[in-house]
């Protein structure tokens, strides 16, 4: 008799814990007779740590595959858009507000048939690498929205992905889980685990009630790590000699007029022992500031984000109330043990700089739901390839995230100098570093089919940082091809530019019609 | 930006309304909005296409004069070629206002005639007069009223219509490739139509739920309307040909 899937416990209902409840029962029709069970118990007092409030463009197709209207979804979760990052201060700090770039959804121009990388080499002294490649950065600047009324649900004039209310998230989809997918809502604490003769969980013991038995335990409990890490103990892999930051000051602000525009992407400004995060809700701003504690009290840490918010709120910058959250950078050694698999904080947590705890999540999930074995026999086949796999992007989204630390020019403070640390720079980035000083960023640097970052996002992030490409010794038909269509192409860019920008709505204004009328679903 | 006034027999006793079909009166449009219960004679002469109003994203219906914008295919100097003209152009320059009045101590709202003073349709000297010597409405304007009564009970049942081709998946986007005699490609993007393959996989239930609406008629109007397209390529070679 073979131990058959029929039933997946997750334990945890934050935003991880619900969209990995959903995305499971949505592929597996939890809702029909024949479907998978899926049940979710929360404890009823514990409050979701809140963070995550800005996701990828990849959320798009995961609300989508749930089947969430994006109308419900926008009015339920103070939902803004979202285009990319900006980040300032970032190259050689100070005020100058040349010292920002961009690094927008929207892939570059002529992508991936034309790398536009390569001709604007000749033109980098007069247009920003984002600036000539995509059209999206004007739309940034001018806070305008990715859509108009007309677009329907989850379409785009430029790829977008969102701004929102991770408490009001985790309760919508709740809302939707429990009464469309079909997951039974269990509020209970886990008071312990029963284990089954071969070491398996068998069952989670909770406060009031039968135990709840499972053939899959997705562990969702946040940081604690009730299951993958206290009761299989399985390690923690520490990255804080690569990303020092491991402190966050967060702060939720008003906007000083109600109809204050909304910006449409997320600021990060560098500061002498981090950077600060500024994502733009319809109803409020959420602003924290992510540093290293080795290298900045928090007082100072506090003084600098004080110091960021007066511009913007004047007086209330000195009487706002901050919340400090600590971390330790890293994840689990291993993240599918046995029976169980963690998703969400619980697999690890890294500063927000390129806004991964969510995309982690959905990957996470959509790979459980696609793959999720029929049986205990083939169970430990698919734990090891979505261990491999995750490890795999842990690592990618690790260099990515120290890729902008390593670049910079700041020299400023210790905390800037101590990232240049060689001992500091893992391998694989060193090797990628070397090989983008002599070719550009292309197809060759995406490896795998389900890469997280395409090779666009390296170049926005080193064309932007001013990273210099020493050009090929020779001339290679495909660079030929790029410099042959560069006019065109950038021609291309620039109309497209001044013509979203002519017809695109506000952020603002977007988000009330979508409010008052509604998206269409075609 | 367009004034619109109150309609009243003193301050509008003189004014005249010219109804002559040509561009200098704003005829030069690419479409009119129309609304289910105007179909039947709509689709007598042109096709019906849907598309979305840009203020508000909701699907309309329109009663196509053309391929672009300010093009107008059934207007010429001998005025406007069908015997069916759309009510929304009909009415202008008058529109459907809303006007509060109280009643027992009741507020309620009446519908009122609203004119468009900018048009150039009004004018003092040409066209048909509003009232009569004495203050009564003229025969033209008691015509223009019921058209505005009409269009207004037409455009407020439109929405569940709307919702019903909607809720049905009955409506899919299409793009029209137009080749003109003289070789030229032309493309008339974001407009929608009935698909009529969902419709013809509806099960009895679900049409006789249309049907018992009221909305069997429209859609198959609005499909019928479709060989209207044909006619309007007609009149565009023939344009075309006139002008070279």
């Amino acid at each position: 008799m073979i131990d058959q899937v029929k039933r997946v416990v997750i334990v945890g209902g934050g935003s991880a814990g619900w969209l990995t409840a959903g995305i499971i029962a949505a592929e597996h029709a939890a809702a029909s007779d024949q479907g998978l069970e899926v049940i979710l118990v929360e404890a009823p007092d514990i409050k979701p740590i809140g963070v995550g409030e800005g996701t990828w463009p990849s959320m798009r197709a995961t609300l989508e595959r749930m089947g969430i209207s994006e109308t419900e979804f926008i009015g339920q979760c103070d939902v803004s858009f979202k285009q990319g990052s900006r980040f300032n201060g970032w190259i050689r700090g100070g005020d100058a507000p040349a010292d920002h770039y961009y690094h927008p959804f929207t892939l570059p121009t002529g992508y991936p048939e034309v790398n536009l990388a390569v001709p604007w080499q000749q033109v980098r002294d007069q247009v920003s690498y984002a600036e000539a490649v995509c059209p999206q950065v004007a739309v940034c600047n001018g806070n305008l929205a990715p859509k108009t009324i007309s677009t329907p649900e989850y379409a785009f004039a430029l790829n977008y992905g969102y701004h929102l209310n991770a408490g009001k998230f985790a309760d919508f989809l709740r809302r939707h889980c429990t009464q469309t997918l079909g997951v039974t809502h269990i509020k209970a604490h886990v008071s312990g685990v029963r284990s089954a003769d071969n070491g398996d969980i068998s069952a989670l013991l909770i406060d009031q009630g039968e135990p709840i038995v499972g053939d899959l335990f997705v562990d969702c409990t946040g940081l604690a790590a009730r299951l993958l890490g206290e009761h299989y103990g399985i390690g923690y892999v520490s990255k804080r000699g690569v990303l020092f930051n491991d402190t966050a000051l967060a702060v939720q602000v008003d906007y000083p007029q109600p109809d204050a525009p909304i910006v449409s992407h997320t600021l990060s400004t560098a500061q002498r022992a981090g950077w600060v995060w500024d994502i733009g809700l319809p109803t409020r701003r959420g602003v924290g500031y992510v540093y290293s504690s080795a290298h900045s009290t928090d007082e100072s840490a506090e003084a600098a984000v004080r110091a960021y918010l007066a511009p913007t709120i004047g007086k209330d910058a000195e009487r706002v109330e901050l919340r400090k959250l600590s971390f330790n950078p890293g994840h689990r050694r291993e993240f599918w043990h046995r029976n169980c698999v963690a998703v969400g904080l619980s697999a690890g947590f890294l500063e927000p700089l390129e806004a991964t705890a969510l995309v982690l999540v959905e990957l996470s999930a959509t790979m459980i739901a696609e793959q999720l074995p029929s049986n205990r026999q083939v169970m430990d086949v698919v734990a090891g390839r979505f261990n491999r796999r995750f490890l795999y992007h842990w690592e990618r989204i690790i260099d990515f995230l120290k890729l902008h630390y390593v670049l910079s020019e700041r020299r400023d403070s210790d905390y800037w100098r101590d990232n240049l640390d060689a001992s500091s720079v893992p391998d694989t980035l060193a090797e990628q570093l070397l090989l983008w000083r002599h070719d550009y960023p292309w197809r060759q640097d995406t490896v795998h089919a389900e890469e997280m970052f395409p090779s666009a996002s390296f170049a926005y992030v080193l064309y932007g940082m001013g990273f210099s490409t020493a050009p090929f010794p020779h001339r290679r038909r495909r660079d030929q091809k790029a410099c042959a269509r560069a006019g065109e192409l950038f021609r291309q860019t620039r109309a497209d530019a001044q013509k979203l920008s002519g017809c695109l709505p506000s952020n603002r204004a977007l988000l009330k019609k979508i409010n008052a009328y509604g998206l269409q679903t075609i | 930006m367009t004034s619109h006034q109150l309609l009243n027999n003193i301050d509008h006793k003189e004014l005249r309304v010219i109804t002559k079909r040509a561009a200098e009166y704003g005829d030069q449009v690419m479409f009119s909005p129309t609304f289910p219960d105007e179909f039947r004679s709509v689709q007598a002469h042109y096709p019906i296409f849907f598309y979305k109003d840009n203020a508000t994203g909701q699907f309309q219906a329109a009663a196509m004069f053309g391929f672009s914008t300010g093009e107008n295919l059934f207007l010429s100097d001998r005025g406007w070629d069908a015997t069916y003209i759309p009510l929304g152009i009909v009415r202008q320059p008058f529109l459907i206002g809303f006007q509060e009045f109280q009643e027992d101590g009741v507020s309620k709202t009446q519908r009122v005639i609203h004119l468009d003073m900018d048009s150039p349709r009004i004018s003092k000297t040409e066209g048909e007069s509003l009232f009569l010597e004495y203050g009564g409405n003229s025969p033209y304007l008691e015509q223009v009223a019921s058209a505005l009564e009409l269009m207004h009970q037409g455009f407020e049942r439109a929405p569940t219509f709307i919702a019903a081709l909607l809720e049905h998946e009955l409506l899919e986007s299409f793009s029209l490739d137009i080749e003109l005699n003289d070789g030229s490609n032309h493309q008339l993007q974001g407009f929608y139509t009935i698909n009529e393959d969902t419709l013809a996989k509806l099960g009895g239930d679900q049409l006789a739920a249309l049907n018992e609406a009221g909305w069997l008629q429209p859609i198959y109007m609005a499909i019928a309307s479709q060989s209207h397209i044909r006619d309007l390529i007609e009149r565009k070679n023939l344009q075309m040909a006139r002008e070279t």
